[in-house]
């Protein structure tokens, strides 16, 4: 049975007048979790709670059964990994390491050791000795994984961990990422805005939206929830007036509508997967010339919007 | 073993920040300040005059009234600020250290830079008049007061400008004020007035050890020094305990 590591109820923050979080219920247990949500969402406020930098206005917040606001001996269990870049450039990768180390009451052989553990975790054992103003992107977010887990904790809070880095960057971190908890153990919360990045990492999310945790759960069950929801569909081209006027008596079809004169239609459809699975016979009867069809509304901003209104 | 612990993150945390205190760009500051203490003490060291009565009043008033609280404002608004501005401080936010301990870390290492920078401005500043003066035991007493005298006020003023620090998110503007306005004017306002500011209590002491020194109405030596280790403890705690509950995104 998983064990339960974090659990908010009625959660609410909110500075001055911008809401934070609002209500926020949620739960997570051990392995890894994708929290997912557009940018200002609230992951990252979320994460602060759960780190304890700032407190809550209402309701609260347990982490491993904890409260975490002014707790500094739950931070031993808990490495945090920013979404900023916070790391002085005239410091070396050791250096910055030493000082994490440090705060985490770790020193001498100790901490040569784990310095050597998670320099070789990360893949920046050659580049230690450099200064941190030299390092690329990737390696200024390895060097930062390296300083969350310095001190082996059980817990580890990522705060967009991959965003910024090239594709290539964010291919080798989030291997990294999965050898973090398949080969160490910690169990980690990854908070992203690309679900793609996410489903690469767990099949377990939960889907964070104006403040609020709106859905929550395997990974499929959130993308039938998405495949579910009325798609918007442009098709462009020519004799495109008889595929509109089939298309309306179809079962799946919410609306159709002319844009630019008659060359383009947008479709509404309830069904999506249905309408696929049969617009290539439709157009074929037809014989109509299709120049382009695309769904307008496959990002994320889109799915939350319909899971918030319901 | 809590104790080791705690040691372990203070020293950590002391050896980043002092690094981070002296070798950054701002070190050039107490560079110029360095060149013109040398500059104008050296000048007055190749005149014909009272040597010490000249002398002790050249390192009062450039260094005890002028530059140390200057140099205090300038690093000690800036220790904490920037780690909270560069977001650098997350790390002291994300440890299992307690802000009490953090921020007395921060102090202590506020306080043995600040000590080394004034002091080797103060050395620098008598050997320049001194050294053509000639330097003999009264010299070396005026040296010896003096640089205590450096010491206590970087102690009182280092408590005052990490609290501003945590507690403004533009320290320096309450730092010009104080430093120019309540310090430098009021402070030196005969009568009763004078004794609400840092720079009384220092001249208080350095009067009672140097006949150079005259302060209207100086208070004794051990009423002088109360006041400074009352107003650095008061400092102190009211700073870290607003440092503890501080909340930062």
């Amino acid at each position: 049975m998983n064990n339960l590591l974090i659990k908010t109820v009625d959660l609410s923050k909110w500075y001055g007048e911008v809401i934070g979080l609002n209500s926020f219920e949620l739960e997570i247990s051990s392995g890894i979790t994708g929290l997912i949500g557009p940018n200002g969402s609230g992951k990252s406020t979320f994460l602060n709670l759960a780190i304890g930098t700032i407190k809550p206005k209402t309701g609260h917040i347990l982490v491993m059964n904890q409260n975490p606001w002014m707790n500094p001996k739950l931070k031993s269990n808990i490495g945090f990994c920013p979404d900023y870049d916070n790391l002085s450039d005239e410091a070396t990768g050791r250096e910055f390491l030493e000082l994490v180390g440090g705060l985490h009451g770790l020193n001498g052989m100790r901490l040569k050791n784990r310095l050597n553990e998670v320099s070789e975790v990360v893949g920046m054992k050659d580049a230690l000795y450099r200064k941190i103003g030299g390092y690329s992107k990737g390696m200024r977010q390895r060097i930062k994984l390296a300083g969350s887990i310095i001190h082996e904790p059980k817990l580890l809070l990522l705060d967009e961990p991959l965003s910024g880095a090239d594709p290539q960057v964010r291919k080798s971190l989030i291997e990294v990422i999965k050898s973090l908890h398949n080969d160490l153990g910690h169990d980690i919360v990854v908070s992203s805005h690309v679900l793609y990045e996410v489903e690469r990492l767990t099949s377990k999310i939960a889907l964070i939206y104006k403040g609020r945790a709106i859905a929550s759960g395997e990974i499929s069950e959130i993308r039938n929830l998405i495949d579910e929801h009325p798609h918007n569909i442009i098709i462009e081209g020519n004799k495109i007036s008889d595929l509109a006027k089939k298309l309306l008596d179809m079962k799946y079809t919410i609306s159709v509508g002319y844009q630019e004169g008659r060359k383009r239609i947008k479709v509404q459809v309830s069904k999506p997967d249905e309408f696929f699975a049969t617009i290539t016979d439709l157009i074929t009867s037809l014989d109509c010339e299709i120049e382009r069809m695309y769904s307008i509304d496959d990002d994320l901003e889109a799915v939350f919007n319909y899971l918030v209104e319901g | 073993m809590e104790t080791m612990g705690n040691i372990t993150k203070i020293l950590a945390l002391m050896k980043y920040s002092i690094r981070k205190i002296l070798f950054k760009k701002r070190i050039v500051i107490a560079f110029l300040i360095l060149l013109t203490v040398i500059g104008i003490m050296g000048y007055a060291g190749a005149q014909n005059t009272n040597r010490l009565n000249t002398g002790s009043n050249l390192l009062g008033m450039l260094i005890v009234m002028f530059f140390m609280p200057a140099i205090c404002m300038i690093y000690g608004c800036s220790v904490i600020r920037d780690e909270i501005e560069d977001k650098s401080i997350v790390h002291v936010f994300t440890s299992p250290f307690d802000r009490i301990f953090a921020y007395f870390s921060y102090y202590l290492s506020l306080v043995i830079c600040l000590c080394l920078i004034l002091a080797v401005i103060t050395s620098l500043g008598f050997i320049s008049f001194f050294g053509q003066q000639g330097i003999d035991g009264e010299a070396m007493n005026i040296y010896y007061t003096f640089i205590g005298l450096v010491f206590l006020g970087v102690f009182v003023y280092s408590a005052l400008f990490l609290l501003t620090s945590v507690v403004f998110k533009r320290p320096i503007y309450f730092g010009l004020f104080f430093v120019f306005i309540w310090e430098g004017f009021i402070g030196n306002i005969p009568g009763n007035i004078q004794k609400i500011s840092i720079s009384y209590y220092l001249r208080s002491i350095g009067s009672k050890q140097l006949e150079y020194i005259t302060v209207n109405g100086a208070t004794d030596v051990n009423t002088s020094l109360m006041a400074i280790f009352a107003s650095i403890i008061i400092l102190i705690l009211i700073g870290s305990l607003i440092f503890k509950t501080k909340e930062f995104t």
